[in-house]
């Protein structure tokens, strides 16, 4: 058995090691282990800091031979803080016996879908159904998404964060104007917008330092602001009011704006975007015995948690996996009282959780990785990287990353504040998502993999601690030319 | 070799395949042999003569597959050119390269690459080398007083080379010069390297200028306007441009100055993987021929198919002939 131990708090660290040591040890001499078992038993302690999560506190994961043949590995992962004292040996028991959940359908798990890949999981649309009627949840919780933040604040709109980057752009303005390369017009893009705090602020600074200046680049701007989110541009107008001639509001996909923005391939020259790619739909990989894993998920509501939530709304727990569907496609609406649909919305995302299992990507031909990877690439990447790891493709990022760049200008950039895992070193000391925040799913993003996607673009990217807030775990990506 | 109104061909590079940008990789990861990596490229070469073959040009080139990028392969070969091996983990970045002391003249070794070409096709032909500007931008200089310098013994070296390329067939040999569209500011002496460069080459020569496509992306933007009326004084006999992804703003300058040379005009985006249809290929030329004869076109893409999946590159050559029958069939030619 070998024991990794994925955090560093020291006195919790120490007491789960020491009692996931003594309960392995005790459940094998008891012979609930066989030594086969045991031999190949990989078990992590990890500390999920996302207090809502999709992770009941210990997680069996297989993968099983290709041929069918017997698991070659069993991985368990315990999640330190959800921890009870003295529950860990009947978790493991119940873990690892024949009815395992992931082996077979447990009966006290009401299944949302068969097993496939996170990405296409069931818990996106949940994620999507949150910012599509982001008010109704905001009404519901009475406060709003920003609140809901760690911290309760966002460093997408940090006024000095803000300042600086008005002026750095600014800078580049002046420098193309030197070398007479200065476009007529001046694109600049937002994409995921929120309520354009982030958006007026900027103008409000670029539009100071134009004058100060007497530069006349303000009058040039043509602000872009991209969301695929209707409502969520109509609620960002009144932060941009007083530079509404400058702005369009422009409803687009996240994942590919160059689909909508077309016309202005190689013609923006900055494009910002704050806290959009870790909501991106996102899967995981898993690198063993240098063989590259998919994680696979099934989305489920332990039967207790259903029951209760059914009772609450007045349904029949048969009714859920069906109220559900409803409520993904119309929202709240879906029961008689909007009350009670927001009500089954949050109980029901607060309870949905996911079973996992790997399988060999060469057991699966039609997987596809993002544009711009292939899987030898990212073998050759991890050959570097330590042993065994689970990682993030963040699929979603790389998409709208590698999708965005066409629209860069030759001296143009994007920059992104986001949360980053920004080597694979990362992925063994900490926890990364999938997370709950509110309604929405967190992930970090594997700035590695960014990084390789980037320079097959011709682009170096860099990532910034973001120097503003003390004890952000936000960075800043910015990208340059490569040569 | 005799070739129709309006004819077709590519500006020099095909689309590299995935696999070989591996199997080049792994050469410099010293995973396979050089002599491996040779016949590798001789497959690589033979299939893209093949495709330009059935996408109907009529002008093919070797593809440029054996090259890494449109400068390593030259300075390699340039002697008195020290090259970091350790600075390319990836076969398409550009070596760190520096230039200590008088570059001397030397036999550079592509005429066997033009031989090859020309035993492996029956089609005319255009064989493609980057130009002294370009090759002085990208190489640190220590030892010159200045680029113009530098770039002037590169063409004395290279003008050799062109001379023997001549010697062997080679009947249309084009100059590849985008950092000119960099540094508009060199032009003057671009042009005089330029013709140092030529001098004397009993071949045809044609001159690429875009606006750049490493990795796939334009490295500048602006107005083919810089080049006037300097290119004029260019010994050359075609001027290669993209119109596709810029638009036909600057051919007003070719009523303004009437230049002597044919016009290689670019009529394929090689930066959209969208494939133009054949109509629009054709009225991309029409256009073209309101400011110059039809007897001065070449049809032919914006720059290289170097970053383009093969099937769109293929399909691109395909669209660009087809809509050019449609042209020719216009003009009853």
């Amino acid at each position: 058995m070998i024991l990794h131990v994925n955090h560093t708090r020291r006195d919790s660290a120490a007491a789960s090691a020491s009692e996931a040591v003594s309960t392995f040890l005790t459940l094998f001499e008891e012979g609930h282990l066989t030594p086969a078992q045991f031999a190949r038993l990989q078990v992590y302690l990890d500390w999920v800091q996302y207090k809502q999560n999709f992770r009941e506190p210990v997680t069996v994961v297989e993968a099983a031979e290709s041929d069918g043949g017997e698991p070659s590995r069993m991985e368990i992962r315990i999640d330190s803080r959800q921890l009870a004292p003295g529950s860990l040996r009947e978790l493991v028991k119940k873990a690892i016996g024949p009815a395992a959940p992931g082996r077979a359908e447990a009966e006290d798990r009401i299944y949302l879908e068969e097993f496939r890949s996170l990405r296409t999981s069931v818990v996106w649309s949940f994620n999507h159904l949150y910012w599509q009627r982001l008010k109704d949840w905001e009404e519901a919780t009475g406060k709003s998404y920003e609140k809901s933040l760690p911290g309760g604040v966002s460093d997408g709109h940090h006024p000095q964060a803000i300042a600086d980057s008005a002026r750095e752009f600014w800078k580049l303005l002046r420098e193309l104007e030197t070398h007479h390369q200065l476009p007529a017009e001046i694109f600049i893009l937002e994409i995921g917008v929120g309520l354009a705090k982030r958006a007026g602020m900027w103008l409000d600074r670029f539009c100071e330092l134009d004058q100060e200046n007497g530069t006349q680049y303000y009058p040039r701007l043509r602000f872009l602001l991209g969301d695929y989110s209707l409502s969520t541009l109509d609620r960002s107008r009144p932060a941009v009011e007083k530079h509404i001639d400058l702005c369009s509001f422009i409803a687009l996909d996240a994942l590919d704006p160059t689909r909508t923005l077309a016309f202005l391939r190689h013609k923006v020259l900055h494009v910002h975007s704050s806290n959009t790619y870790d909501n991106l739909p996102d899967e995981e990989l898993v690198w063993r015995d240098n063989r590259l894993y998919w994680v696979q998920v099934r989305a489920y509501i332990p039967a207790p948690q259903a029951a209760r939530i059914a009772s609450g709304c007045q349904l029949a727990p048969a009714e859920i996996a069906r109220t559900i569907k409803r409520l993904l496609e119309v929202g709240a609406d879906t029961l008689p009282e909007h009350e009670r649909g927001m009500a089954f919305w949050m109980n029901t995302w607060n309870a949905i959780r996911l079973e996992e299992r790997l399988v060999d990507r060469l057991d699966l031909p039609d997987a596809e990785l993002p544009a711009g990877l292939s899987y030898p690439q990212i073998e050759d990447l991890l050959h570097d990287a330590p042993g065994e790891l689970r990682f993030h493709l963040s699929s979603g990022a790389l998409e709208s990353f590698r999708n965005t760049l066409p629209l860069l200008h030759p001296q143009g950039y994007l920059q992104v504040q986001d949360i980053f895992v920004t080597d694979w070193s990362g992925y063994s000391t900490g926890f990364y998502g999938p997370g709950k925040l509110d309604g929405s799913i967190v992930n970090w993003v594997n700035g590695a993999l960014l990084r390789e996607v980037a320079h097959r673009a011709g682009y170096d990217l860099h990532f910034t601690p973001f120097p503003y807030r003390a004890g952000s775990k936000t960075s800043i990506l910015y990208t340059t030319e490569r040569e | 070799m005799t070739v129709p109104l309006l004819p077709t061909t590519m500006v020099g590079s095909y689309s590299m395949p995935s696999w070989l940008e591996r199997l080049k990789t792994d050469y410099f990861a010293r995973r396979i042999s050089r002599h491996d990596l040779d016949e590798i490229h001789d497959c690589a070469v033979r299939s893209a003569i093949k495709d330009q073959e059935m996408a109907g040009l009529d002008i093919v080139t070797d593809g440029e597959l054996r090259r890494d990028n449109m400068i390593d392969y030259f300075v390699e070969r340039l002697p008195g050119i020290h090259i970091d091996r350790s600075s390319k983990k990836f076969y398409y970045d550009f070596y760190d390269s520096e230039v200590l002391g008088k570059i001397p003249i030397a036999a550079l070794g592509l005429v066997d690459d033009f031989k090859f070409l020309l035993a492996n096709t029956e089609r005319a032909t255009k064989f493609c080398i980057t130009g002294p500007h370009s090759l002085a931008k990208r190489v640190r200089n220590k030892y010159y007083p200045t680029d113009e310098a530098l770039a002037t013994d590169i063409a004395r070296v290279m003008n050799m080379e062109l001379k023997e390329l001549a010697k062997a067939g080679a009947e249309l040999i084009q100059i590849d010069e985008p950092y000119y569209s960099g540094f508009p500011e060199d032009l003057a002496w671009g042009v005089k390297v330029l013709n140092l460069l030529v001098e004397g080459v009993d071949a045809k020569i044609a001159v690429h200028i875009c606006y750049g496509n490493r990795y796939g992306k334009p490295s500048w933007e602006g107005s083919y306007r810089y080049l006037f009326p300097t290119i004029l004084g260019a010994k050359i006999q075609q001027l290669s441009l993209e119109f596709a992804r810029r638009g036909g703003e600057d051919l007003d300058l070719f009523r303004e100055f009437s230049p002597p040379f044919e016009l290689g005009a670019g009529v394929i985006d090689v930066k959209d993987q969208a494939v133009e249809t054949a109509d629009l290929v054709a009225e991309r030329i029409r256009k073209v021929m309101k400011f110059v004869a039809p007897e001065k076109i070449v049809v032919l893409p914006d720059c290289g198919l170097f970053h383009l999946p093969r099937d769109i590159a293929f399909a691109k050559l395909r669209a660009m002939v087809e809509g050019t029958k449609i042209v020719r069939k216009e003009l009853n030619r």
